[in-house]
């Protein structure tokens, strides 16, 4: 019998829900929303900066760790207001700021505005715009902490039959198995294959509706963020 | 995490999860800003279907069509809340082609008016319910191999129309409904297209929404005295027009008395010879 198949119960259940951006602001935890935002965002903060402002590997490191220590000192949440930007936009527009106002005191400093600006080398290659590759990477980085809180998931309910099969099939980078090898490799018929990866990608479209519902200002936001993420 | 297992992840991950319902997912068909729908088949009765899926929070669509049986309205079969927590409502599986494409296939006008007239009666059907549809375009409408005629999408509140349909108005209500229909009409009329109906188009586009139709049966009344070659009322129409439609309307007649008429002539030069 497959039990996956099974709607609601205690597995289906995420381990909490984590408080909007201003639910959390309300409640004075604005440490802990930072931690939040800075999981997120600290990789596509730092691409944006990298493609936007020209800046080397370590410049780049040393600008996003400026701007999130500097967040953190502000009132970098207290100023956000959702009626007039999503909280993504809100952030990358900061970043922006925030980059533009070094880099103009980096050119005061070398007197005349001799600031030189690091070879292209690999960001020659990619044809996105920096905002483009902000949104991309938000992406990928959404994904991949909602995959670490499936992983963490499966092994706490003792799912790792799900999450092999998931991660054979869903994360390939090459070729995908058929459901049909899956089952043989297992053990189980063809379609407890179907069951579990329905399985999975509920569990993991929850986390990621979790991570978003964190990372924004509250239902509508959210909703906005949803729909464009999924394809 | 590579781009193509990202968007991998984003398509499966958005998939709906039919574990526990009657349906087995078959293809997407469209997505809106309000949600996906995807074909699938109804195991139990055998029959393919469309289902809607759509944030939790806009369920109240499912039931606002349901509340509407119309032969132009798509009639909702089943409303349910999927495992995932997204809502969903199944609904029948409309063949045939969207407005826009129906009329790129040059049908006669004769066509393209009666499925305007079918979509201002689902129109005035679902007005005097109460509801309003908000995103009004060639793309919610269906028209299927035998003309008929379904109008689709039906609004909830976070909808604010399509640009290009949308009235002008702060707030959606009917008359924005109004602008849209004149709009959805102006659209599937073929160039050049007869004055007065295009009189009609403009009257129901008024950006006063006091000086649109008051109703949809209005607008469709003005279209029947159209195509009865009566006056309508959106068109003060020059004299030599009203002559023309007077003559066109009343071919018959004037060939009878024409006819007559050179008869008598004929008969009277044939008693002066």
């Amino acid at each position: 019998m497959d039990t996956d198949t099974a709607i609601g119960g205690p597995h289906d259940r995420f381990p909490s829900t984590q408080p909007s951006l201003l639910e959390a602001a309300v409640a004075g935890l604005p440490s802990e929303v930072l931690d939040r935002v800075v999981a997120l965002y600290w990789k596509p903060v730092y691409r944006f900066i990298r493609l936007k402002f020209r800046k080397d590997n370590e410049d780049a490191k040393d600008l996003t760790q400026s701007f999130f220590a500097a967040a953190l000192e502000r009132d970098f949440l207290a100023r956000f207001d959702p009626a007039r930007a999503s909280f993504r936009t809100y952030l990358r527009m900061a970043v922006e700021r925030f980059a533009a106002s070094q880099y103009a005191a980096a050119n005061r400093q070398k007197r005349g505005g001799d600031v030189r600006f690091e070879p292209l080398g690999e960001q020659a290659a990619t044809t996105e715009s920096p905002e483009q590759a902000f949104e991309r990477e938000w992406q990928r980085q959404l994904f991949s902490l909602a995959l670490d809180d499936l992983r963490a998931h499966c092994d706490g309910c003792g799912k790792q039959i799900q999450l092999l099969i998931f991660e054979a099939y869903d994360l390939a980078g090459g070729e995908r198995p058929s459901y049909a090898e899956l089952a043989m490799r297992h053990g189980i018929p063809e379609t407890s294959v179907t069951n579990h990866l329905a399985w999975a990608r509920r569990i993991l479209r929850g986390f990621v509706t979790e991570r978003l519902r964190g990372t924004t200002s509250g239902p509508r936001e959210l909703r906005e963020e949803m729909r464009r993420l999924w394809i | 995490m590579s781009d193509s297992v990202l968007d991998h992840l984003r398509r499966v991950a958005a998939l709906p999860d039919l574990a526990g319902t009657r349906y087995e997912l078959e293809s997407e068909l469209g997505r809106g800003g309000m949600g996906v729908v995807y074909a699938a088949r109804d195991r139990e009765l055998d029959r393919r279907v469309a289902l809607k899926v759509l944030d939790l929070a806009l369920a109240g669509e499912a039931q606002l069509i349901a509340q509407l049986e119309h032969p132009a309205i798509v009639p909702v079969y089943e409303t349910g809340t999927l495992p995932d927590g997204r809502a969903f409502y199944a609904m029948k599986l409309v063949s045939g082609a969207r407005l826009d494409r129906y009329v790129a296939g040059r049908p006669s006008l004769a066509s393209r008016l009666g499925a305007i007239r079918r979509v201002g009666e689902a129109l005035a059907f679902a007005h005097a319910r109460g509801v309003i549809h908000r995103d009004l375009k060639p793309q919610n409408v269906m028209v299927g191999e035998f003309g008929e005629v379904y109008v689709m999408d039906w609004g909830v509140d976070a909808v604010a129309g399509t640009p290009g349909f949308r009235a002008p108005d702060a707030r959606l209500d009917q008359r924005s409904d109004i602008y849209a229909l004149g709009r959805l009409l102006a659209f599937v009329l073929p160039v050049p297209a007869p004055p007065a109906l295009q009189a009609i188009a403009a009257r129901a586009m008024s950006a006063d929404p006091a000086a649109r139709y008051p109703g949809a049966l209005a607008l469709l009344a003005d279209i029947e005295r159209f195509q009865e070659g009566l006056a309508v009322e959106a068109w003060s129409e020059p004299w030599w027009h009203r002559l023309r439609r007077f003559g066109s309307r009343n071919a018959v007649l004037l060939w009878l008395l024409a006819a007559y008429a050179g008869v008598k002539f004929l008969l009277f030069f044939l008693r002066i010879l």
